[in-house]
């Protein structure tokens, strides 16, 4: 009877108990590393950054219309950003204008900031989660982080990006008529641009006040603005400035093809007759 | 004293001094350079925000794509066990090594913070195809310096410590598991780096799905057309038979049949993108890029006729492949349509931008880019860098070893 039973081959062998084991052990030390060790998205800020999101999830949700038709192109919002948010150099307008024409030949003047898109293709790009659309839909920058390998200008349609290819040694020539500096100057060798002044708004958001209807948390291009051509506001309140004009004109939204579900909205240069 | 002074009087300045020498002055060419970038910053180059990326970038996708024959060779041989091949492996894999090891240096001048170069490693974005490229070109160049090991291992010079040479030998055991890690790598980064552009939905002249695929088979025929040229030359040079006359026109052939299938594939993506179908964002920037610049040009003869089709005609008509001096040009040519190839599609995305402004005037200015002379002079150090390790690794390490084992 013994010999018999040592004659046929074991269904599970020592080995087959030692893989088992092992399978096991490392499968429960992977599942820890992935749910809460070191590569778990808390311990992974740029899996835990939204780098990939089509909604936003937050309380509010900031959008921006530039309304063409009223701009008298002034040039003030461009000052009052670069004097704002410490941009002495010209060539790295985070907001930029030019002098344009629609195909009928009406002159209007276009400017564009970031248009903080929710489907942003530079914040899918970024190999080190150093830029991302935060919950209330900015698209935030981290210059700790960034690595300066400007894939993100690659990647961005809109040329809304800049690169620090050196530190300016200029003083800024728009401080102090324009605004003074709310943030510190960005280091050499990162990328930077438009942030919807984000130290207003947050700021703001804890002394209760509201973005686009106070002036100390609302962007310094809107405020300045002396025909009213930039309204700034949270898309989730119906009684916001930015939600009452979109629903009184017609907007549009720059190269909507792409995809890119942008927040800034345009009233086109012409109305229609 | 006396005796070293007069030796050096007698001896004449072998060709390999002077070249070796030559190559000394590129790699100081390139350390001025170098410095000049860490010291002033990016400025000191000739891109900027509308084309942030130019010469080194072409650099990294060149040398990265040419550096193609390690893996490929590495498959054939110990993965498909095709040993007739293996007189080739451990150039490819040198020629692999130097080719990333040179994207890495030129990397580390692009990016504008090189003292953050490990962020990739510690912060994630498993979105970014450039994060994939970042964590396989790391571990492949590691897969590289183990399977270059058992050769440095080997040299004579190792021999004091025995330890060593056994440490190698069992490396090279292990050859062919790395020979399958490496083809998933290398699978996985040649073909991201087309992804780079080829994801980039608001860039109508890059965003097709073909581009992953044509860069990796490119490289493919690439990679084996630079281990077998720079093979060619060596054996040229130094008067040696480093392989059969058989397996050179076997890699021969089999470059013109990749090279084949990869003109099949680029004609038909230029046809099915611009010429059967008319998407509004492709054909105007398509259109800028005819009107404004030579990479309409340069794409035709240069890519298509000169890097194409002429030297697949050579590999693949026997009696044109026989002949040595055509099968090296076409080896050479193909080299240089890579090149091309990846400037090419690097600076057209770039200089026609995709036209935002709802006026009429915004899309009118293309940008443009000319490299820097520090561009220039870094790239010059990388290649010399390249070239140098190449001789001397030839002339000090068994590379080549005869076809029979040992």
């Amino acid at each position: 009877m013994k010999k018999k039973k040592s004659d046929r081959p074991a269904i599970i062998g020592r080995r087959d108990v030692l893989k088992i084991a092992g399978a096991t052990g490392a499968a429960v030390v992977f599942t820890q590393m992935v749910t809460t060790g070191p590569l778990s998205t808390e311990a992974v800020e740029g899996i835990g950054r939204r780098t990939h999101s089509s909604e936003s999830s937050g309380e509010h949700e900031w959008h921006m219309v530039i309304d063409l038709s009223k701009c008298i192109g002034c040039q003030y919002c461009i000052m009052a950003c670069q004097a704002t948010n410490d941009v002495p150099e010209d060539e790295m307008r985070w907001n930029v204008g030019f002098p344009e024409t629609t195909e009928n030949g009406v002159d209007f003047f276009m400017t564009r900031p970031c248009l903080h898109c929710q489907e942003a293709p530079c914040v899918k790009v970024c190999p080190v989660g150093a830029t991302w659309v935060r919950e209330d839909g900015i698209v935030a920058m981290d210059y700790t982080r960034c690595i300066g390998c400007r894939y993100c200008e690659v990647a961005c349609p809109y040329d809304v990006r800049r690169f620090n290819w050196k530190v300016s040694n200029k003083a800024n020539p728009y401080q102090p008529k324009w605004g003074t500096a709310e943030v510190p100057p960005r280091p050499r060798g990162v990328v930077e641009k438009c942030t919807f002044c984000v130290q207003r708004i947050d700021r703001g958001l804890e002394q209760n006040l509201m973005p686009g209807v106070d002036p100390q948390a609302t962007p310094a291009c809107v405020n300045i603005c002396p025909v009213g051509a930039r309204i700034f506001g949270d898309i989730f309140d119906d009684e916001s400035p930015v939600s009452i004009y979109l629903a009184q004109n017609d907007t549009f939204r720059l190269r909507e093809d792409f995809g890119t579900e942008s927040k800034v909205h345009y009233v086109r240069p012409e109305k229609e007759a | 004293m006396t005796t070293t002074q007069m030796t050096l009087k007698r001896t004449v300045v072998s060709t390999f001094n002077v070249w070796v020498g030559f190559l000394v002055i590129m790699i100081l060419v390139g350390i001025g350079g170098m410095a000049n970038v860490l010291i002033n910053g990016l400025q000191v180059t000739g891109l900027s925000d509308r084309v942030p990326w130019g010469l080194w970038i072409t650099h990294d996708l060149s040398s990265i794509g040419l550096g193609a024959g390690a893996f490929t060779f590495s498959a054939i041989v110990y993965l498909f066990r095709m040993k007739r091949f293996e007189p080739l492996a451990r150039a490819a894999v040198f020629v692999g090594f130097l080719g990333y090891t040179s994207a890495m240096i030129a990397l580390a001048m692009d990016i504008g913070r090189p003292d953050r170069f490990w962020h990739p490693l510690v912060y994630w974005n498993v979105h970014s195809v450039l994060w994939e490229i970042t964590w396989c070109v790391i571990l492949y160049s590691a897969v590289l310096i183990l399977e270059i090991l058992p050769i440095v291992f080997s040299h004579g010079y190792f021999q004091r410590w025995p330890w060593l040479a056994k440490f190698g030998h069992t490396l090279h055991k292990g050859a062919p598991v790395m020979a399958v890690i490496g083809m998933g790598l290398s699978l996985l980064h040649q073909s991201s780096l087309g992804a780079t552009y080829g994801v980039l939905s608001g860039r109508a002249i890059w965003f097709k799905p073909s581009m992953p695929v044509m860069f990796i088979i490119s490289a493919v025929a690439g990679g084996l057309s630079l281990t077998l040229l720079a093979t060619m030359l060596t054996g040229k040079l130094t008067n040696r038979e480093l392989i059969g006359t058989d397996l050179k026109r076997e890699v021969a052939r089999f470059a013109g049949y990749v090279l084949l299938g990869y003109l099949y594939l680029k004609i038909w993506d230029w046809a099915a993108t611009s010429y059967y179908s008319h998407a509004p964002g492709t054909a105007s920037a398509l259109s800028r890029l005819q009107a404004t610049t030579p990479y309409t040009q340069t794409f035709w003869w240069l890519e298509v006729f000169l890097g194409g089709v002429v030297p697949a005609m050579i590999l693949l008509y026997p009696n044109w492949r026989r002949n040595d001096s055509a099968l090296m040009v076409s080896l050479g040519l193909i080299v240089m349509a890579v090149v091309v190839n990846r400037w090419n599609v690097t600076l057209s995305g770039l200089v026609v931008p995709p036209d935002w402004s709802p006026g009429i005037l915004g899309g009118v200015v293309a940008a443009s880019y000319f490299p820097s002379w520090t561009e220039v002079a870094v790239s010059i150090g990388i290649l010399g860098y390249g070239l140098l390790a190449f001789t001397l690794g030839v002339k000090y390490l068994p590379i080549y070893i005869k076809s029979d084992g040992k």
